[in-house]
């Protein structure tokens, strides 16, 4: 059996195209992803979620992914409004779930030549059969296949949040699509639903900020 | 106090934030502003107040510098928002604070279209082949492509885009500072500072109304409040800062522009779009002309829209997310990370507004007096804010600050808007009513305002 992969690196891999080229922009993505992984730790009872604020239950152990425990010694030092780590761990989220993912030969370096001069490099899927699984919770749960966990929920709301509902493969109008990915994360548990908003805000903030 | 303790304790403040100091931030109210923004309304103001420019921008810096230190007042108490409409709505009361956004929602969604139309008659003015409505559309969609695509502002971008200007501007002070003291012009001469032959103070003010245009801009600062390394003080500090280096720019280019002018009793007669590009002319010949007006169209209608459209999307947003506007305003291109909606929206706006302002004569003057209609009721409620949130709910001991300070400033505001332009005053006054119209629909259909509640920040919460 497969091993379940970090949301968070879940979500990157929905959130490139099969070239590797990202396809929303990398402020949005890093909020996203730094939001997932704040979820997971949520999700596994690490840390606790409650009107805007979040604090670590108990004593904060390791769990070996670099983002999660980034955000969690953060918290754990800095208790309080749940936006600060969130925006904290965006600054290089994408760079260390990338890298976890080529850890574990999810990914694979690719370096092409533009118009034969101009080197660059991408990441792809390893196995294409990685980015299927990571979206097929959330068709699942769409499609009404399968009832939604609280992580399935929670993939859902950000998926839907960060408009990678094409990434799904769903014959539905993307708005009604959305509507009802928000909607699942809605019945999700109370942190999930609180995150997936605070995201969205975040999200939102990010596009109207003055300096990128 | 503890969590803040804590948060500093862990080096909390110094990593959430982006580490913008008072340079930058005084740069960027700079920018907003523009070194250089005189040139484009330099014969509207010459002609208003009678041959006295630089007075007229003395005293509307005074008048700002009494706003910047109500709004330092109020970004000490509410350290985490950015508008006058929060700083109204917080203080006073959410349907005092949707009156104000509806009154500055005047000057931040008509500057843009200000900026076009300067940017378009100033390089009508370099190749006047190609007509002010097809510069002005060419500039919209240059524009809008530009914000859709999501290219931003950065402050290395801001330092590179004021030191530009200032070059621009030295260039013009020094050859037209050589072109008086070989005869040039009328030689020195006190008279637009002080003429005692066209001097009252209802025309001083009337000039003043249009001359705080290129000052507008400045409250742009409290925007970085959050990122700001010094926090609130800082944020205060860089905007008096800003507005006295803006101020000694503006007095001294229009001081040596209004020495320049070819014909001053034309000018004082008809006014004119284009007055500072033909002192230029004068000092240099055409080719400092074209330079004067090439460099207006870039800022104002490359460089400033760029800020521009920031803040009136931040504003939009605000009020949207409120429930205070239609949602739509508030969404957001997660792909482009852009409002999109607020960009489309103020493009369609200011190619329809433009185009008709191209067609007036007085268009400049008009939208100017408008945007500066919009700004200065804003600014009188935001010391109205002042007084109401520290000297009466707070009964602040700091008399000065709290008290005298914001009815001084208010005071004098009062009298720019009574002195103002009578069509601005009308238009003003529609607008006014079109808000309270709203607003008894927002309460007719149970929407009545209200704002999100900000996290308290007990250390800089009251603090004189």
């Amino acid at each position: 059996m497969t091993t379940r992969l970090p949301l968070h690196q879940d979500l990157y891999l929905l959130a490139h195209d099969q070239s590797g080229k990202p396809l929303i922009h990398q402020s949005s993505m890093a909020l996203g992803l730094a939001g997932a992984a704040l979820l997971d730790l949520a999700l596994d009872g690490r840390v606790a979620v409650a009107r805007g604020r979040v604090a670590v239950s108990g004593r904060p152990a390791p769990t070996g992914d670099a983002v999660a425990d980034h955000l969690l010694a953060f918290v754990a030092s800095a208790p309080g409004d749940v936006r600060v780590p969130i925006r904290k761990a965006a600054a290089d989220a994408c760079v260390r779930t990338r890298e976890a993912l080529i850890a574990a030969g999810v990914l694979v370096r690719v370096t092409k030549r533009v118009m034969g001069v101009v080197p660059t490099t991408r990441y792809v899927a390893a196995d294409i059969a990685s980015v299927v699984r990571a979206s097929s919770g959330a068709r699942s749960a769409v499609e009404g296949w399968k009832e939604p966990d609280t992580r399935c929920a929670a993939l859902c709301g950000l998926v839907g949040v960060l408009r990678l509902e094409g990434e799904l493969y769903l014959d539905q109008p993307p708005g009604e699509l959305v509507t009802r990915l928000r909607e699942i994360a809605g019945s999700g548990s109370r942190e999930v639903a609180e995150l997936v908003s605070v995201v969205d805000t975040l999200v939102t903030e990010a596009a109207i900020a003055v300096y990128r | 106090m503890r969590p803040q303790e804590s948060i500093e304790q862990f080096g909390y403040r110094q990593e959430l934030r982006r580490g913008v100091g008072l340079p930058d931030l005084v740069f960027y109210g700079l920018a907003f502003m523009l070194p250089i923004a005189p040139f484009a309304i330099f014969g509207l103001v010459y002609s208003r107040s009678g041959g006295m420019p630089v007075l007229a921008y003395l005293v509307g810096m005074v008048a700002l510098l009494f706003t910047a230190a109500s709004y330092a007042q109020m970004v000490k108490a509410f350290p985490l928002s950015g508008s006058v409409y929060n700083y109204a709505g917080r203080g006073i009361a959410p349907p005092v604070g949707f009156l104000t956004g509806w009154m500055v929602m005047l000057d931040y969604i008509l500057v843009p279209c200000l900026l076009y139309l300067v940017a378009s008659i100033a390089m009508n003015a370099s190749v006047p082949q190609v007509p002010v409505w097809a510069w002005l559309v060419l500039f919209v969609a240059v524009n809008m492509v530009i914000n859709l695509r999501g290219i931003r502002m950065t402050v290395k971008l801001t330092r590179l885009m004021i030191a530009a200007e200032v070059v621009v501007l030295a260039l013009f002070l020094l050859i037209g500072g050589w072109a008086l003291l070989q005869g040039g012009g009328r030689g020195f001469s006190l008279d637009p500072l002080f003429n005692p032959a066209t001097f009252s103070w209802p025309v001083v003010f009337a000039a003043v109304s249009v001359a705080v245009l290129s000052f507008l801009g400045f409250d742009g600062i409290s925007m970085l409040v959050e990122e700001s390394t010094g926090g609130s003080e800082q944020v205060g500090r860089a905007m008096r800062l800003a507005l006295l280096l803006a101020g000694a720019l503006f007095v001294t280019q229009v001081w040596v522009a209004a020495l320049l002018v070819p014909d001053p009793a034309a000018l004082l007669r008809d006014g004119s779009d284009t007055a500072f590009y033909d002192a230029a002319a004068v000092a240099g010949g055409e080719w400092l002309r074209h330079v004067a007006s090439t460099a207006t169209a870039l800022s104002w209608g490359l460089a400033n829209t760029l800020v521009a459209q920031v803040a009136v999307s931040r504003l939009l947003y605000a009020m949207a997310r409120d429930r205070q506007l239609p949602s739509f305003l508030a969404k957001v291109s997660v792909r482009h990370s852009v409002p999109s909606n607020a960009i489309l929206f103020m493009s369609a706006l200011s190619v329809a507004l433009g185009i008709w302002m191209s067609a007036r004569d007085d268009g400049v003057g008009l939208l100017s007096s408008l945007i500066n209609m919009g700004a200065m009721v804003a600014f009188i409620v935001l010391h109205v804010s002042v007084i109401v949130h520290y000297a009466l709910r707070q009964g602040s001991d700091n008399v000065w600050a709290h008290l005298v300070a914001p009815l001084v400033g208010m005071g004098i505001l009062i009298f720019v808007v009574i002195n103002a332009n009578v069509l601005a005053q009308l238009v003003g006054l529609v607008w006014l009513g079109v808000g309270a119209a709203v607003l008894l629909a927002l309460y007719a259909f149970g929407r009545r305002p209200a704002l999100r509640d900000l996290p308290p920040v007990p250390s800089e919460r009251g603090a004189s």
